[in-house]
């Protein structure tokens, strides 16, 4: 059934790579079982498949019962926003440099270093955003 | 309605036990729980798939897919050997405890 195949992948994306299969495929199971039981005794596919989804609980229920504790992270588009943030915090400082530069000390050009050092700022959460997505991907 | 948080370390217990009793596949054993209390302990099915799943990688208990009368396919658990002794075990520890209980907390016991 499409409907719980979606429920379970949006439960558990957040499980690292190595057990979310395994977790998926046995949540799956179990919750179609359930709507073929659910349908037996007469409920319509539609109500099933929402009462199974309702009495499932979520998936720190799921933690909570496995010996290791599990913690959710960042999510890929909070790398992104990093990453944003960082860019346009960056492009502010380097356009202030700019200015200060070509309005005060026309003569030498010395905002290029400062630049070149503001700059890793937005390429390490760039790093990080690109790996994320790589390991989601 | 009881706090989960109290049986949930004896879950395990719980589980092995109704598997004992006979295979049974997986929302069998969530809803022979809510039958069996009446609704008074309300698990969340999610903390009992996850002790299944626990319990299969320590080889406490097993799974095959059987077929139910009605011709639906269905993933049944059975405890193994390992199983069977685990519970025991447990089962005296909850003994155990519940005498601790008991004796600490009733009233009607003889204080010297």
């Amino acid at each position: 059934m499409k409907e719980i195949d979606n429920f379970v992948k949006h439960t558990f994306k957040h499980v690292p790579k190595e057990e979310r299969k395994e977790i998926i495929k046995q949540v799956t199971e179990i919750l179609n079982e359930k709507v073929d039981d659910l349908m037996e005794k007469g409920y319509s596919e539609q109500d099933a498949i929402d009462k199974t989804v309702l009495e499932f609980g979520t998936a720190e229920d799921y933690y909570d019962a496995q010996d290791f504790t599990f913690h959710k992270p960042k999510t890929i588009a909070r790398y992104r926003n990093d990453f944003l943030f960082s860019l346009f915090g960056a492009l502010i400082i380097i356009a202030m440099l700019v200015f200060t530069d070509l309005y005060y000390t026309r003569q030498t050009i010395w905002f290029v270093l400062p630049t070149l050092a503001v700059l890793w700022w937005p390429l390490a959460t760039l790093y990080r955003f690109l790996n994320k997505k790589d390991q989601e991907g | 309605m009881i706090q989960s948080d109290l049986i949930r370390g004896h879950l395990d217990t719980i589980v092995l036990k109704l598997i004992m009793e006979k295979d049974r596949y997986g929302y069998e054993i969530a809803s022979c729980i809510k039958e069996r209390t009446k609704g008074a302990f309300l698990l969340k099915e999610a903390t009992l798939y996850s002790a299944l799943n626990r319990l299969e990688k320590k080889d406490v208990i097993t799974s095959y897919v059987g077929k139910k009368t009605h011709g639906k396919k269905r993933r049944y658990y059975k405890i193994t050997a390992l199983g069977k002794a685990y519970f025991k075990e447990k089962y005296s520890e909850w003994n155990t405890f519940k005498n601790i209980l008991e004796t600490l907390l009733e009233d009607d016991h003889e204080r010297n």
